[in-house]
């Protein structure tokens, strides 16, 4: 099997169901074994919420450090931060924050994509 | 072989975000989806929506051509059947939103 670039897209908020917990799993997941296959991690709609700063991420840390030794990227849509009234300066460290025209781009470039 | 977004209602929304910049964009609405106004579908974008889906709805007349081009909506939506719907994922790169 080649290396194969993945697209995790996360929907829902980061509360109320482990669906934001289980996409990074399966993020890390994807970055395991040989073929070293490359995941971003991309956040949309109410999805941002993961990425406020102060979030609780002690059920996620180890993830988040997993992917980040990997060089996984994580990315929030610029759009669903306008739509929620956040602002850009309240996301956390280690979140880009990217046009859909951009995610889109990489969701192009993806050899598989997943949703939670 | 093109992108192929499966949208339903809970998420859809976040997926036809992104099919809007898709030139080759095929959509297929499905279940609750067909409730998403078709003035967010994609304009470039072929869309299809589950006719079985749609009648459970009482949306047939609504998804119309006719009702489209009466109110100057944007596209015209293509009924299928699930079976079509399978060939569809064989055929394309699936992006799911439902």
């Amino acid at each position: 099997m080649a290396q194969r670039n993945v697209l995790i897209m996360i929907n829902r908020p980061p509360y109320g169901s482990i669906y934001y917990t289980e996409g990074l799993r399966a993020a890390v997941g994807v970055t395991s074994g040989v073929d070293e296959n490359k995941a971003t991690v991309a956040y949309l709609g109410d999805g941002v919420y993961f990425a406020l700063t102060g979030v609780d991420r002690k059920d996620t840390d180890r993830y988040l450090g997993t992917l980040k030794k990997q060089g996984a990227r994580l990315v929030v849509q610029k759009e669903s931060l306008k739509e929620r009234g956040i602002k850009e300066a309240d996301i956390g460290e280690g979140f880009e924050i990217l046009p859909a025209k951009e995610i889109f781009l990489l969701l192009q470039g993806a050899d598989f994509t997943m949703d939670f | 072989m093109g992108n192929l977004y499966l949208i339903n209602k809970e998420y859809g929304e976040n997926g036809l975000s992104l099919a809007y910049y898709d030139k080759e964009a095929i959509v297929v609405l499905l279940h609750d989806g067909v409730y998403i106004s078709p003035k967010l579908y994609p304009s470039k974008a072929k869309i299809y929506a589950i006719k079985q889906d749609v009648e459970k709805r009482g949306l047939s007349g609504k998804l119309s051509a006719e009702y489209m081009v009466a109110f100057s909506l944007p596209k015209h939506v293509e009924f299928i059947d699930y079976y079509r719907l399978v060939d569809l994922i064989v055929e394309n790169k699936v992006i799911n939103f439902a």
